[in-house]
């Protein structure tokens, strides 16, 4: 709790400080803020029980601290390297962080939740940041299409969601999650409002983390969203939203494994080949993030397919891996700064600034899951954990990978290539600022040694 | 571990070494590695355990990592680490003269780096390291690709790096599948894995097809003549002469050991398919007027006959399939020297345009030759030697496919000897052609003297390789 608290806090005065209108001292008063909620997280981590960790409702165990722990380091990154962005609009600075703060805030809620009520309050406080941020471009058409869009779909999955909890809490009474575990096991018979309950739940979940075919939002949100907001919906929204799932349905729904199994197993196949095939005609850069998203979303989804001890660790790594590499190359595209965001737009990015290209071949290699890149450690895991239980779909996951890997390869040749003489696109002038360099330059370490990571594991 | 050490170190301080001082920078590191290497292969006893030099990292690393960071080798190692050092350096040196690409670093820094995952390919044993170094050597090779090839390479580019990639992962599957059988990823447990006959034909499939797809045999093999066509020199010499061999290497250190209940049925299969690479490939080698896709599909046929020749296991042609690894190597990088010296003198490459330079240049002429003969295994040479033993091994199992592969005897010569005749001999087609420059002469006199020292002497290779031959025989014979 206390971390929450401090959280919470940070939010509120860096939107106060806003009003003084010195964005370098709302941004380190942020970032001071987001450490200190990190510096609580680690001693909860040691000292269980002297910090407040458990609330009736939140919980601070070991699951909820590592997922926190991430969000709070991707958060970090983001702001960071949005910066320059968000101090473009001097009025505006405070808003767009301090809203970040907030949706992380519901982030951490999601990954330490103890009953529905909790639950559906993480996720509102998560997403109604998201709407807003989405559409913060104002002038830009797109960006409101992205918002209206986001929050018109968004408002209806959390419906499902409500309703879902409603049916739920109809078969058994209660809303606190161990409590619903309970109910299953000893329950003679389930009540079939159970089975609705859930798969209303498991499609709002579905459409949070983008998985086919709940997918159709998510090209267009991250394509019209501000940058700094698509890499925060990939990396941090995203990884709420899976803890959050694999908490709920490996604690409350386990004794139902078999009826929601098959479902997420097919769903698995199908997120994985409508993120590849679609993402292979992708011209825009971050409509091409979002469907190789969608591809990763379905490669995370196998660790909910085949549970075993090691399932959550093993999607917490990989998200980890997957928003380092995420956040590089939204970064690059930031940098890259193209008005209409082409892929084409890369071009010569590798000489123009070697250290941009290096870090923004390795994300790219890294999402294809090419060793000994942290991203392949990611996939391995997952695969060498399921594929005594079901090796045919660890086949179809590692085919998809091959897809995969034409588009990846496609941008990296692009970075790689000389800057064209015959092209008429105009030739960014890729400015970097200092923060973003640090940014990249976390990035690519955590890339490159992420791997040794697996020593803790 | 620092036969692996030495090359990543070079190819690290290639960064920062001044221009002027790259080319020779080049040829020493290469240097250095190969006196390592044949340090290590002098003081190598053969002995009848599997890995007599085994190193292990892993205490180091407190042992969580999920793989060891377990190096070694066995005779069969050794040889291809040898053989690594020696064509690394061969490399560098037929391309001294090149100065746009001798002289760069990029250049240099990327062959030290290949040679890095080359080695780590043969020398690790650990199957997920394995796979590691195995994806590693493809970047540096897509790379120099991507950077030093000819106009036109995206589409080639493309096509080889995605072919090679899927190929890997099925590699992958096989190795996380087999490793649900067994404690670890080292090679000995499993190889000690029980598999039942069908999911050790999973196993098989999925490093089948990446080594058949490395290799390239027959129906896998489209990638492989344009890619050869449309790189760089150096970079066809690499795949041509060392990436392919990973893929043979592999064969024999994993693929088979591993999954030997899949034998019975795959013999049969890999014998066929590489027979037809090896008359298939050899037909359309004949009517190639571009030099260089001449030698590729030259290529494929040689190495559809290792492939069959592996895979009978028999002592005599997998003795004979490592002669000829070697030898195929050697030729390889002539044959490729050869026709990079005519296109970098004459900006081309075709044979219909090409005659006469054996009378401006009659040094490269007779080292040409040289490399010729043995790549149609004339006696004296190590392809006598190597394609010997290949085809007898074959013939034992079945006099009918032996008879049929044996063939590639014959139409080696009409492809060779008519690339040969027609670029050398004839009335000169008025141009000027400069004769070999020093290290162009020495890089084939490396080569020639290889070739026909193994043709005489082939018995210390032999030496070399037989107790891990043998060891696998006994392997596949227990399961």
């Amino acid at each position: 709790m206390l971390a929450l608290i401090i959280l919470f806090l940070t939010a509120l005065v860096t939107l106060f400080v806003g009003f003084a209108k010195k964005p370098l001292l709302t941004l380190s008063l942020s970032v001071l803020g987001l450490l200190g909620t990190a510096a609580a997280l680690i001693c909860q981590w040691y000292h269980p029980s002297d910090f407040l960790s458990s609330y009736e409702g939140v919980n601070m165990d070991g699951f909820a601290i590592l997922f926190s722990l991430v969000a709070i380091i991707f958060t970090i990154l983001i702001i960071f390297s949005g910066f320059e962005q968000f101090k473009s609009r001097l009025d505006h600075t405070a808003d767009y962080i301090g809203l970040l703060i907030f949706s992380l805030f519901g982030a951490i809620v999601m990954v330490s939740f103890q009953d529905m009520f909790m639950f559906f309050l993480g996720l509102e406080i998560l997403s109604i940041p998201i709407y807003v941020m989405a559409g913060a471009r104002k002038d830009d058409p797109l960006s409101s299409e992205s918002s209206l869009k986001y929050f018109i779909t968004g408002a209806f999955a959390t419906g499902i969601l409500l309703f879902g909890i409603a049916w739920l809490y109809g078969a058994t009474g209660t809303f606190k999650i161990y409590e619903i575990q309970q109910f299953f096991m000893e329950a003679e018979q389930i009540s079939s409002l159970a089975y609705v309950g859930l798969l209303f739940i498991l499609s709002a979940f579905l459409f949070k983390i983008g998985a086919a075919p709940f997918h159709f939002w998510s090209p267009d949100v991250y394509d019209g969203a501000p940058a700094p907001v698509t890499g925060f919906m990939a990396a941090v929204v995203k990884l709420g939203a899976f803890g959050a799932f694999i908490k709920l349905f490996t604690i409350a729904f386990s004794e139902l494994y078999d009826f929601w199994m098959p479902a997420l197993t097919f769903l698995a196949i199908l997120t994985m080949f409508v993120g590849n095939l679609s993402a292979i005609r992708q011209v825009r850069f971050k409509r091409l993030l979002a469907y190789s998203s969608i591809a990763h979303v379905g490669y995370s989804l196998i660790t909910m397919v085949v549970l075993t001890n090691n399932s959550a660790l093993n999607l917490w790594y990989y998200l980890f891996s997957y928003g380092f590499a995420t956040i590089a190359l939204i970064t690059v595209q930031m940098i890259v700064n193209d008005r209409e965001d082409r892929i084409e737009a890369f071009k010569g990015l590798g000489r123009a600034n070697p250290f941009v290209g290096f870090v923004a071949v390795v994300a790219l290699l890294a999402l294809a899951g090419v060793p000994p890149l942290m991203g392949f450690f990611g996939k391995f895991l997952i695969f060498a954990d399921a594929i005594s239980q079901n090796p045919a779909l660890i086949a179809v996951a590692l085919l998809n990978s091959g897809i995969g890997i034409f588009y990846y390869l496609r941008t990296v040749i692009v970075i790689l290539q000389k800057p064209g003489v015959d092209n008429e696109i105009e030739q960014s002038e890729f400015k970097t600022t200092p923060l973003q360099l640090i940014v990249l330059g976390i990035c690519v370490l955590a890339m490159l040694f992420g791997g040794g990571l697996l020593m803790v594991h | 571990m620092e036969l692996l050490l030495i090359p990543f170190v070079f190819a690290l301080v290639a960064m920062i070494i001044p221009q002027k001082a790259v080319r020779g920078y080049a040829l020493i590191g290469a240097l250095v590695s190969v006196v390592v290497g044949v340090v290590h292969a002098v003081n190598y006893v053969p002995s009848a355990e599997y890995f007599s030099i085994v190193e292990a990292c892993t205490t180091m690393m407190g042992g969580k990592l999920p793989f060891f960071m377990k190096y070694g080798y066995d005779g069969i190692g050794l040889t291809m680490v040898l053989l690594t050092n020696v064509i690394v350096f061969l490399i560098l040196l037929s391309n001294y003269d090149n100065q746009s690409i001798a002289a760069s670093k990029k250049f240099v820094a990327l062959v030290f780096f290949m040679q890095f995952a080359l080695l780590g390919v043969f020398l690790s044993l650990d199957g997920l390291l394995f796979y590691i170094f195995w994806e590693l050597s493809l970047i540096p090779v897509f790379l120099i690709f991507l950077w030093f090839g000819a106009k036109g390479k995206r589409r080639a580019l493309m096509k080889f790096f995605i072919y090679t990639f899927i190929g890997s992962l099925a590699m992958l599957f096989s190795l996380i599948y087999i490793r649900s059988y067994a404690p670890s990823f080292a090679i000995e447990d499993l190889v000690a894995a029980q598999l039942t006959t069908v999911s050790a034909l999973w196993v098989f499939g999925g490093f089948f097809i990446a080594f058949a797809v490395k290799i390239p045999l027959f129906p896998f093999h489209t990638w492989q003549p344009e890619t050869y066509t449309k790189s760089p020199m150096a970079g066809t010499m690499l795949l041509g002469a060392l990436m392919l061999k990973m893929a043979l290497f592999g064969m024999i250190r994993w693929m088979i050991p591993l999954a030997p209940e899949a034998l019975h049925c795959m013999t049969e299969v890999i014998v066929i398919l590489g027979g037809i690479g090896v008359i298939y490939a050899a037909i359309i080698a004949i009517k190639q007027n571009d030099m260089k896709t001449l030698f590729a599909y030259a290529s494929i046929s040689h190495v559809g006959l290792i492939a069959a020749g592996i895979i009978v296991l028999s002592l005599d042609a997998l003795t004979g399939a490592m002669v000829q690894i070697v030898n195929h190597s050697f030729v390889a990088v002539g044959l490729f020297l050869a026709a990079d010296i005519i296109d970098r003198r004459l900006g081309h490459r075709n044979l219909l345009e090409l005659g006469g330079i054996a009378q401006q240049a009659p040094k490269f002429a007779f080292w040409f030759a040289v490399i010729i003969f043995a790549g149609v295994s004339v006696p004296l040479t190590s392809g006598f030697i190597g394609e010997f033993l290949l085809i007898k091994g074959i013939y034992g199992y079945n006099w009918m496919y032996g008879v049929l592969i044996g063939t590639t005897l014959i139409l080696a010569c009409v492809y060779s000897f008519r690339a040969y005749q027609l670029s050398m001999f004839g009335p000169s087609k008025g141009f000027e052609f400069p004769d070999l420059t020093w290290a162009e002469w020495l890089s084939f006199f490396i080569v020639a003297i290889v070739v026909v020292f193994l043709g005489v002497y082939p018995q210390f290779l032999i030496d070399m390789v037989e107790p891990g031959l043998q060891k696998l025989i006994e392997i596949v014979n227990v399961k």
